[in-house]
């Protein structure tokens, strides 16, 4: 028998090799997770734009109480429309599974201390938060590292990754809302 | 504030120059950053800066009506009816929706550049530094031929304050773009002192973090270090005049606490 075809012989009886298979099912499975999330995030975005349709679009202003106005009457549309939101509802738990081993790249030997660095000088916040709460006013949001947002899936504008004490934080930064958490994923 | 005596500077005050001064973490409210911003209008009435950078903290504690009066409004009130602009980047106790404010002229941007004479400065929000900003970054300062490339930001990439010290995650993804693009200064605040530090591969970094805000004798004697104020506020002027820019640091109390000159490479 040619050597090629043994090969396609014995790859249709026994099926590639278990390590190929596992990694090519463990790409596929996170990309699927990925994606799904994605959709999830850009679902959240378009109940955020019915919502804010309903009310006077923001534009630069030089009145604070209008720009105060917006984010809360946004925030108020918004948990309306979300009135059963819970943790989960977009960080699915293998979301939450695929961001922590994608998080372990951003941890790599060469980039870590870095991280660690940039988390412990960015005036670190202890603070733990529901979905639906809004930031509160007078606690710093801490810096999120470039090269955790380097390995996190891409967000649209005005959803950011946020980090709260050892917890991953979905934040609405339009309408200063917490969106989803995934609780103790940094050390 | 009439009838105050104007101060002389130590800049050139050549004919065309850009003139502007630079602010970093002001927005307490409280009687020091009141008096530093008294001492900006009495050497603006020499100087004639028509601009202000502010490095971000530009406002603490919330963004109420009642605290951009208290802290920015009221304040600046001199300097912004004589027509300063304000040009604002965001720290980590700002309200991010601290964009859509006018007076802090972001254009509704996290991120942004303005062009003035032959000068392009980019403010960055290094609180959230994603790949899309990068890219941003990246490419704005890849297509600009102006003679200075000014980048400012919150959190600095050098640092000798032993509070909060240098981002050095921030520094490894954007150093490389400033090197690589002709930046030459580089302004940032967060660490609530004054620190000019010496030139790292032809850019010149300050940390000015202390125009409100006081961390007093924070900062930690370094040989990277050209010039340290930990004592008391201050806030900056900078004048460029063709391939030369100029900078003096001065004291809440009008005192030149630091002055030099930076030549375009």
């Amino acid at each position: 028998m040619r050597p090629a075809l043994l090969v396609v012989s014995l790859l249709a009886a026994f099926g590639p090799p278990v390590d190929m298979l596992a990694g090519d099912q463990s790409v596929n499975a996170g990309s699927a997770v990925i994606q799904d999330f994605e959709k999830r995030v850009s679902a959240y975005l378009q109940l955020r734009r019915n919502a804010e349709s309903s009310l006077h679009a923001l534009k630069a202003t030089d009145s604070p109480e209008k720009i105060a106005d917006h984010q809360n009457e946004l925030a108020h549309a918004v948990r309306n429309a979300r009135k059963s939101a819970r943790e989960g509802d977009i960080f699915t738990s293998p979301a939450g599974v695929e961001i922590r081993r994608l998080l372990r790249f951003a941890m790599r030997p060469a980039d870590a201390p870095h991280v660690r660095q940039s988390l412990q000088h960015a005036e670190p916040v202890r603070l733990h938060l529901h979905v639906g709460d809004t930031y509160p006013a007078h606690v710093p949001l801490q810096s999120t590292p470039p090269t955790i947002l380097e390995n996190l899936p891409k967000l649209p504008p005005e959803i950011e990754y946020r980090i709260t004490g050892r917890d991953l934080v979905l934040l609405d930064t339009k309408a200063n809302l917490v969106l989803d958490i995934i609780e103790n994923v940094f050390p | 504030m009439a009838g105050t005596a104007a101060l002389e500077a130590d800049l050139p005050l050549r004919q065309d120059s850009v003139r502007f001064a630079v602010i970093g973490d002001n927005g307490t409210g409280d009687r020091p950053q009141y008096d530093v911003a008294e001492e900006m209008e009495k050497f603006h009435e020499t100087v004639k800066f028509d601009f202000v950078l502010m490095l971000g903290d530009n406002i603490y504690g919330g963004s109420s009506a009642a605290d951009m009066k208290r802290k920015f409004e009221d304040p600046y009130k001199p300097l912004l009816d004589s027509g300063v602009k304000f040009y604002a980047s965001l720290g980590n106790h700002d309200n991010p929706n601290e964009r859509f404010y006018k007076p802090f002229n972001m254009g509704e941007k996290r991120y942004y550049s303005f062009k003035k004479g032959n000068a392009e400065f980019y403010a960055l929000d290094s609180t959230y530094m994603d790949p899309t900003q990068i890219d941003w970054l990246t490419n704005a300062l890849r297509k600009s031929n102006a003679a200075w490339k000014i980048c400012y930001f919150h959190h600095p990439l050098y640092s000798d304050g032993k509070f909060h010290g240098p981002d050095t995650d921030l520094r490894t993804r954007i150093e490389p773009i400033f090197e690589a693009n002709g930046v030459r200064v580089v302004l940032s605040g967060h660490e609530h002192v004054y620190e000019r530090l010496k030139p790292h591969n032809g850019i010149y970094y300050f940390v000015l973090g202390n125009s409100g805000e006081l961390r007093p004798h924070n900062l930690r004697a370094s040989p990277d270090a050209a010039k340290g104020f930990d004592t008391d506020r201050a806030f900056m002027m900078m004048e460029i005049a063709g391939d030369q820019l100029f900078f003096e640091t001065v004291s809440r109390s009008g005192k030149t606490v630091d002055s030099g000159e930076i030549d375009r490479q």
